[in-house]
């Protein structure tokens, strides 16, 4: 060996010793990430976001592992949503698509059911396009069991309620659909048969869109509401790109919804008979008959009355005030989410609710046109509320996004409250143009990172900032859809939130969550006895790790769409809920806890717990 | 509107930046005539005086009879005279010419180029139009016609055409800055973001000392409510061209949109300061105000707002929202009435409501 060759050797050992040296350094600091990334911080049990750490620890999207998995070809769900032409020459053709996820047989697991459109031409002709529903194996997999369910509905099809009218148990359902809708009861076999002649909200002659069901009046049954979009008469639609009303950015588009006339939306008072009376007139509801297409039953002023919310298109949204006397004052522009912040009418397509910021209070995302921002106004606990958007990060991004479904989660279950959006276009014409939007458009998952900081705004509350992470996670959030529709439900039992999504003229999508490390969870399913029999409109605070958690028992919000209806907490680190606290529409206050967290709860009113279920041990058998 | 970025460039802006632009194509100047020879002392003085008559008398023919006296000039004479007179702003005496050009040569695109630039100077823009477009024609491939053209289409906001003649400019002169620039506001002007970013982008690449060059690209940016961009843009605008009204206007309305309040306070108290006048700053500046938690300060420029533009409903809507925080309801619930009354004078807007667009 010469003296060259030797310092030739001794460098490549030099090398290879400082390359071992790097590997264990690289290795100790990811050690030390994954550990950081499932660590409680001081804000006691929330967790590092997990948006978060994908950020800093990889770099491309591509080397993350995805936060959901599309598996709905594996899932076995192949419906195709039929909505006119892929045009969208007509306005009936723009929003159809809706979706419930909801346990149709009471075998604990939730199922699925799809509400399909039709064509002009099929509708004029009678043919019908039925919903399909998906019953759940437990295995991942589901069987559409449609054909012998009774759902028969024949008509155009938009959206679905869920809720248990007739307290039996079993949950019912109601279809919106254009210039008619269908209440179904469930017959307890898997059947269902058409009720609504009996019950009287067929809502004839109005084009449904969003509906949900709430007891407003505390009489134990649940009642209707139905927001109606436009009176339009399937044989003489407007023609496309014919007046000013039908330009959207100088290029033709479909008509409407301004310079059509609105349809009314209805309240129909349930009787508990298993009747419903249309009180619509009598209360003043929506007396100007604003294009209607969201609808929200929240108790904003924790009175323990239900409030009701309602999303119009390019007119003001318009929340209704219930004074627990049978009556409503609406207080939209006093509130503050009437208009946008600076007072104009917005195209509001999708609402939901949930305590977002963990001030006790529940706060309303609202999703809007594109060239629009999207709502989070934020519940000041005075009766009004402040549009937050900008501040908490949720504002730019969505501007030249159209916004439809839109549920709050925790789909990290790190104890708080992310935004999950729908987003596509009514005019397929834009595809293709320079405007900066598209038809098809990617979700958006907005992240909840926490406090930003002590700053104080507004009614002396702090910023809570979102991160939207569907870009960075790739994969099935990544790609383009028209998305209507939007729920989110835990399809596997797993104490994780999956969601499920329509797509126009396509699949919908299914998305299993797949979230590395999630936090701790609870989920409790309510049982009214006094109350209406789902516990919808309970308020339920839990207490973990000294910081206390809020939410409201809803099925119906988002768009045309019906969730789970068990109210799922993320829960971060903490591994145990010291308290619970439920205060039922009846008034009834059941204090529950400790219980150990990773369970379900089934608590019947006056009673507590009376069924815990633990997660289902992963994986579960499906291939995507 | 109030409160968020205008749809549309202003038309009159439009068309003072399109006048102070626009410039003529400079003279081909000819070399001068040479003396002739051989007539002795008294002969350039005569020949002088004679020159001097006869061109007196000519020129006063000219203004007297101008179709006589082009029929007696050349193509290039009257092209020559054409320029001179369009740069010295003799208006009238260019259309007649012109019009005596293209008469005589109607298949000449650069008389039309010209007699259009005539029209468009003394205001009539549909003869302008009309000339220009046969003149482009003609002759498509002169880049200068297709850019005049765009002037004239943006000054009718005809920001579509105007965008279509731009792009064959940029074709013809990809370093045309100005064509960039304008096709950018004309992109911008109708709504066609995306595009409208690259060409300011492209415009300051080819002249990163063009005026108002990163003002249009944050104008462009907060379109796309992409803010924290946009935010960038405006300070590198300040920064590079000094304070402007405009610009502090947009770089407080930007940090407003984007939850920065008490910085977009800062930017939009200067606003005001450099511009009293402008509802929509001091409408801002409230709505700034009020969202810092500042309710008192915020109810007074509320209240300038509503004075300036009293047509406006917005400036009433905040104001109920700033007094019920104040703990008036009374005189909350009376600016929210003034609101809806101002609301229900608007004329109906058509297309979908993009909180925007009223």
């Amino acid at each position: 060996m010469t003296p060259i060759q030797g310092v030739k050797n001794l460098g490549v050992w030099v090398a290879i010793f400082l390359l071992l040296l790097l590997a264990l350094a690289g290795g100790w600091v990811l050690r030390g990430a994954a550990q950081t990334s499932t660590t409680p911080n001081n804000k006691g049990a929330v967790a590092k976001p997990a948006g978060a750490a994908q950020k800093a620890g990889a770099g491309t999207p591509a080397t993350n592992p995805p936060l959901f998995v599309d598996v709905t070809r594996a899932a076995g769900i192949d419906f195709h949503l039929n909505c006119g032409s892929l045009e969208k020459l007509y306005i009936v053709e723009t929003q159809c698509g809706g979706a419930a996820a909801f346990d149709y047989d009471k075998d604990g697991w939730m199922d699925i059911l799809l509400i399909d459109g039709s064509s002009i031409e099929d509708y004029k002709a009678g043919k019908c396009h039925p919903p399909k529903l998906y019953h759940n194996n437990h295995d991942g997999t589901f069987t559409d069991v449609s054909a012998k369910s009774g759902l028969n509905f024949c008509g155009w099809g938009y959206g679905v309620a869920i809720g248990d009218f007739d307290n039996d148990g079993w949950e019912d359902v109601y279809i919106t659909g254009f210039h008619g809708s269908a209440l179904y009861h469930n017959n307890h076999d898997g059947t269902f048969t058409d009720v609504t002649a009996k019950a009287g909200v067929a809502n004839a002659d109005r084009w449904g869109t969003s509906a949900a069901f709430g007891d407003y009046d505390n009489d134990g049954n649940l009642d209707l509401y139905v927001a109606n979009y436009v009176d339009v008469d399937m044989n003489n639609l407007p023609k496309f790109g014919s007046s000013q009303f039908c330009q959207y950015r100088g290029i033709p588009v479909n008509c409407g919804p301004r310079g059509l006339k609105g349809a009314r939306d209805r309240l129909y008072h349930n009787n508990g008979d298993g009747s419903f009376t249309d009180v619509t007139e009598k209360l003043g509801i929506d007396p100007d008959s604003y294009y209607g297409l969201g609808v929200l039953w929240l108790d904003y002023d924790k009175d323990g009355c239900l409030d009701l919310y309602v999303a119009n298109d390019s007119s003001p949204s318009l929340l209704y005030h219930n004074n627990c006397k049978g009556g409503f004052t609406e207080v939209g522009a006093e509130a503050g989410v009437a208009y946008s912040s600076d007072g104009h009418e917005q195209a509001g397509m999708g609402i939901d609710s949930a305590d977002y910021d963990r001030d006790g209070w529940p706060d309303i995302v609202k999703t809007n046109f594109s060239d629009d921002t999207k709502n989070l106004y934020h519940n000041d606990h005075n009766g009004e509320f402040t549009d937050m958007a900008g501040p908490a990060g949720i504002g730019a991004i969505g501007y030249p996004y159209l916004g439809f479904g839109v549920k709050f989660l925790d789909y990290d279950n790190d104890g708080w409250p992310d935004i999950f959006m729908a987003n596509g276009h009514v005019d397929a014409q834009v595809e293709g143009q320079s405007f900066g939007v598209g038809y098809a458009e990617r979700p958006f998952l907005f992240h909840n990172l926490g406090f930003e900081s002590d700053h104080q705004i507004g009614a002396q509350s702090k910023i809570v900032k979102f991160e939207e992470v569907a870009e960075q996670a790739g994969g099935a959030l990544a790609k383009k859809y028209v998305g209507r529709a939007a729920l989110t439900a835990d399809f596997w039992n797993r104490g994780r939130q999956d969601i499920l999504f329509t797509n126009m003229d396509g699949s919908p999508v299914l998305l299993r969550n797949e979230v590395p490390s999630p936090g701790h969870w609870l989920r409790i399913k309510t049982i009214g006895s006094k109350s209406n029999r789902d516990g919808f409109g309970a308020r339920i605070e839990i207490t973990a790790a000294g910081s206390t958690r809020y939410a409201e028992v809803r099925a119906g919000s988002s768009f045309e769409s019906s969730s789970d209806p068990r109210t799922h907490f993320g829960l971060g680190a903490a591994t145990r809920v010291d308290a619970i606290v439920i205060r039922w529409p009846s008034g009834q206050v059941d204090k529950l806890g400790p219980e150990a967290a990773d369970q379900e709860l089934v608590v019947r009113e006056g009673s507590g717990v009376v069924e815990r279920s633990p997660a289902r041990r992963e994986p579960i058998a499906v291939k995507h | 509107m109030t409160g968020t970025a205008p749809q549309r460039l202003k038309p009159r802006l439009i068309l003072r930046c399109l006048r102070r632009r626009w410039k003529p194509r400079p003279f081909k100047t000819k070399s001068k005539p040479e003396m002739p020879h051989g007539w002795g002392g008294l002969a350039p003085v005569f020949v002088t005086i004679t020159a001097i008559t006869i061109t007196a008398i000519l020129f006063g023919l000219s203004r007297l009879a101008a179709t006589a006296q082009t029929q007696e000039l050349t193509r290039a004479q009257t092209r020559q005279r054409l320029l001179q007179d369009l740069d010295s702003d003799q208006l009238r005496d260019a259309v007649l010419l012109g019009q005596q050009a293209v008469s005589r040569w109607p298949r000449d695109a650069q008389f039309r180029h010209y007699l259009g630039v005539a029209y468009f100077k003394t205001g009539d823009a549909k003869q302008a139009l009309e000339q220009l477009t046969r003149a482009r024609e003609l002759n498509p491939a002169d880049s200068a016609t297709h850019f005049d053209l765009a002037l004239v289409l943006l000054s009718q906001q005809n920001d579509a055409g105007a965008a279509d003649e731009l792009e064959a400019t940029i074709k013809l002169d990809p370093s045309n800055v100005v064509a960039h620039e304008l096709l950018g506001r004309a992109y911008l002007n109708s709504n066609r973001s995306l595009p409208a970013v690259d060409e300011f982008k492209t415009a300051l690449k080819l002249d990163p000392a063009i005026k108002h060059g990163h003002y249009n690209l944050g104008f462009a940016y907060f379109s796309l409510g992409r803010n924290d961009e946009a935010i960038s843009e405006y300070k590198e605008e300040l920064r590079r061209s000094g304070e402007s009204p405009a610009v502090v206007y947009e770089l407080g309305h930007a940090l407003l949109a984007s939850g920065k309040y008490e910085a977009a306070v800062t930017y939009l108290q200067r606003g005001v300061e450099l511009d009293a006048t402008n509802p929509d700053v001091w409408y801002n500046l409230g709505k700034a105000q009020a969202l810092a938690g500042q309710a008192s300060q915020a109810e007074a420029a509320l209240r300038k707002a509503a004075e300036l533009n009293p047509k406006d409903p917005s400036p009433h809507y905040q104001l109920a929202r700033v007094l019920e925080k104040l703990g008036r309801s009374e005189e909350a619930r009376s600016e929210l009435e003034r609101f809806a009354e101002l609301k229900k004078a608007q004329p109906a807007s058509a297309g979908m409501a993009t909180g925007r667009d009223q």
